[in-house]
């Protein structure tokens, strides 16, 4: 059963969301961008030296922080070739009043699995360069998401962060050894990235629509989907993620609004990280 | 009767500030005869009391604020409103009448009177000054620096209304509602509040929002005339 | 990466193995409002020890019952993010982490003025993004450091370090390595001006004097992260002031 959390049960400001729509019909928006702008994007990675693999990414005021750690593990049963990895992610409290201390509750499960969908369908990882003995041992990822600071859309830099922690991550080496999977002492490989997926989160209000909403504009929305798309601007995930409606003859402008905004934070992407 | 910092020194929770406890204001405690800053602040002696002037901190509701608030909920007894504080306001009514004439849902914003605030909780006064807010943008700022927002009798605040052509409403708790003729009129209002919230204390502050100001509603009618050529 | 055997923690030296002196403190980062939205919020970096800590609050306590008629109720929760580990940590908390935000919970009460906002609740998360020893007393640092920049009324700040004995040396602020083959951690968290002690723990095994002398230590090194504090709320505010 699904159930709307507590806090969120809030009202919204009345006169918030018309003077939002307001601006929007006139090409503007609250925080004086233009509709599909979104905010501006910092990446930092290898912030967390104990982890194999971390990116700190802020957009606007939102602030996301990735960590992966590895292990070695048994493949899938299917899929004897192949590493694996997990995604999970944590609305922390710190980020938001919004969020209460706790188990992640289904925001944060819908957040974990519609970037665990992008970096999957949108084959970010070689994943058969993670399997040292098939059917035995592989490389497993855990990639871990933590929202620190929440100011509207933790989507689309929860996918930057995560791809960025990838990108960086390094993996002890280990080799077989007389049938034995052994390390190989003071090296380290890179996981093989194939592609960067990447989302753009797009706010609907009524006939309109807007990128990368601020907290004061999600609270204003009709509704907002998210548009996953790999670098040959593939569509490799989706996700309505709220209620309400989307007028199907906007979803044309709303992939291509998502394949023009997602290819300029590829560049910034590709800048800071080297990948892209 | 020593003073133990230098006046507008940034003091904080635990600085001893003066040996005489009759000296003690606001934003400090006494212990042991001994005045101490009880928050992060700016110290300084005013009419013979060492205060702590507060930077930043939630919001007290005191009888007589006229505030800006957001209804949570709706009673029988009366309405809910948010004030951005730690306890919720009540907008008492005396009737079903009287509070189906209010004509207010979840979600609007009003500006009131806090007719009292104690143990009983906080009350909003439905008198003459009570208004039902429909239109503008809803800002926030730190509730210690509405006075430096408002100014000596008004002046801070008339001036960006006067050159923004803006309304603007301030409300104590630190809620401030912003309407204007055009989003740029608007924009400039909200960056002038932000800066005087960023630059509280600085001085020669009315000039620099005045230049601040003007230079961005400059741009608008520059372009309005633009436009209409 | 985890090592098996007891390295020498200590050399012919005196020198530790990052190149410290027995009684010297890592390098040590303090900032203050770094989280836009929170009331109040901190970050402290010591060594490779990372921690956030954010203050909501003072706000109505949910649900309504829990209220205290005459104070405000103090809210706290110590967490450490899956990666902060050298192994990985299990999603939730651990019954470490719930003891942990009791006792600094319970140091952060002890100087609050609670009594000021009635029938309302206090939020203090302290989140430790990569742990290398000392994760408990750094969160304290930061937490007081948040409630300050919330603009809540206090008593005094805290600040916090370990101490710990390493190869019979009593030395301040262990790192992981040190905590785990060492003799003892010792964790205090004082107020720095009036000098009391507001959280102390003590896991392993001392003498009566070596117990002494870790607390004169703490105490020293606890001057030091307060100077840190100070100076990271001049950084912060201070700016708005040096005009006037």
């Amino acid at each position: 059963m699904s159930f709307l959390p507590l806090k969120e049960r809030s009202f919204t400001i009345k006169i918030m969301s018309e003077r939002v729509y307001k601006l929007l019909q006139q090409g503007k928006r609250i925080d004086e961008r233009s509709p599909y702008e979104f905010r501006k994007i910092t990446i930092q990675t290898n912030v967390v030296e104990k982890a194999n693999g971390s990116a700190l990414v802020s957009m606007g005021s939102t602030r996301i922080l990735t960590g992966i750690k590895v292990e070695l593990g048994t493949p899938y049963g299917d899929r004897p070739n192949e590493g694996v990895f997990s995604v999970n992610a944590e609305l922390l409290p710190l980020a938001s009043k919004s969020f209460e201390p706790g188990p992640p509750d289904e925001r944060g499960i819908e957040l974990a699995r519609v970037v665990d969908r992008c970096i999957r369908e949108g084959k970010a990882i070689d994943l058969e360069k993670l399997c040292i003995v098939p059917g035995r041992t592989v490389y497993v990822l855990y990639i871990d998401i933590y929202v620190l600071d929440y100011d509207g859309n933790y989507f689309d830099p929860s996918v930057i962060s995560a791809m960025a922690a990838l990108a960086t991550c390094t993996l002890p080496n280990y080799s077989l050894v007389n049938e034995k999977v052994e390390r190989v002492e003071g090296e380290y490989i890179k996981v093989p990235i194939r592609d960067v997926p990447l989302s753009l989160t797009i706010g609907i209000i009524k006939d309109k629509l807007l990128v990368d909403p601020c907290l004061a504009e999600e609270n204003s929305l009709d509704t907002s989907i998210v548009i996953c798309m790999d670098s040959a601007s593939n569509v490799v995930a989706v996700q309505k993620n709220s209620p309400g409606h989307i007028p199907f003859l906007l979803m044309e402008s709303i992939i291509n609004i998502a394949e023009e905004q997602i290819s300029k934070i590829r560049a910034q992407f590709k800048e800071v990280v080297g990948v892209g | 009767m020593p003073i133990y910092f230098n006046e507008r020194e940034i003091v904080l929770p635990g600085q001893l500030l003066s040996d005489d406890s009759r000296r003690a204001g606001e934003g400090t405690y006494v212990t042991n005869g001994k005045v101490f800053a009880s928050t992060v602040g700016i110290a300084t002696i005013r009419d013979g009391k060492v205060e702590v002037i507060m930077l930043k901190g939630p919001y007290r509701p005191m009888a007589g604020d006229m505030v800006i608030g957001i209804v949570s909920d709706i009673k029988p007894i009366g309405v809910e409103v948010e004030l951005g504080s730690y306890v919720t306001a009540l907008l008492k009514v005396k009737n079903a009448k009287e509070l189906l004439s209010l004509n207010l849902k979840i979600g609007d914003v009003i500006y009131a009177r806090v007719a009292s605030s104690g143990l009983k909780g906080v009350l909003l006064e439905l008198n003459e000054q009570f208004k039902k807010i429909t239109e503008g943008v809803l800002l926030t700022i730190t509730p210690t620096k509405v006075p430096r927002l408002i100014g000596k009798k008004g002046s801070m605040i008339n001036m960006i209304k006067k050159i923004t052509g803006c309304s603007i409403m301030v409300g104590t708790n630190g809620f401030v509602i912003v309407n204007g003729p055009s989003p740029t009129s608007e924009f400039a209002a909200a960056s002038a509040i932000r800066l005087i919230e960023r630059e509280t204390h600085s001085q020669g502050l009315t000039d620099k929002v005045m230049a601040y100001v003007s230079r961005l509603v400059g741009g608008e009618v520059a372009y309005d005339t633009n436009d209409k050529t | 990466m985890t090592q098996t055997t007891k390295p020498k923690l200590i050399d012919e030296n005196g020198r530790r193995l990052d190149g410290r002196g027995p009684t010297d403190l890592r390098s040590l980062k303090i900032e203050v409002g770094i989280l836009e939205k929170s009331d109040g919020s901190a970050y402290v970096e010591l060594g490779k020890t990372k921690v956030y800590a954010a203050v909501y609050g003072p706000k109505e306590a949910h649900p309504k019952h829990l209220a205290i008629p005459d104070r405000a109720i103090l809210n706290c929760r110590y967490h450490m993010t899956s990666f902060s580990t050298d192994e990985r940590k299990i999603l939730g908390m651990t019954r470490r982490e719930v003891e942990l935000s009791k006792v600094i919970r319970e140091a952060l009460e002890s100087v609050v003025f609670l009594e000021e906002f009635p029938r309302s609740a206090i939020d203090v998360f302290v989140e430790v993004v990569q742990a290398d020893g000392g994760t408990r007393t750094a969160g304290l640092t930061a937490a007081s450091l948040a409630l300050a920049d919330a603009g809540i009324p206090m008593r005094e700040l805290i600040a916090a370090v370990a101490v710990g004995k390493v190869d019979g040396t009593i030395i301040l602020d262990p790192s992981d390595i040190e905590d785990k083959y060492g003799e003892a951690d010792m964790p205090v968290g004082m107020t720095p001006s009036s000098n009391t002690i507001v959280l102390l723990q003590l896991n392993g095994k001392m003498t009566k004097d070596e117990f002494k002398q870790g607390l004169e230590l703490a105490q020293a090194g606890i001057q030091k992260i307060y100077q840190a504090q100070r100076e990271a709320i001049r950084r912060k505010y201070g700016a708005s002031t040096t005009e006037v």
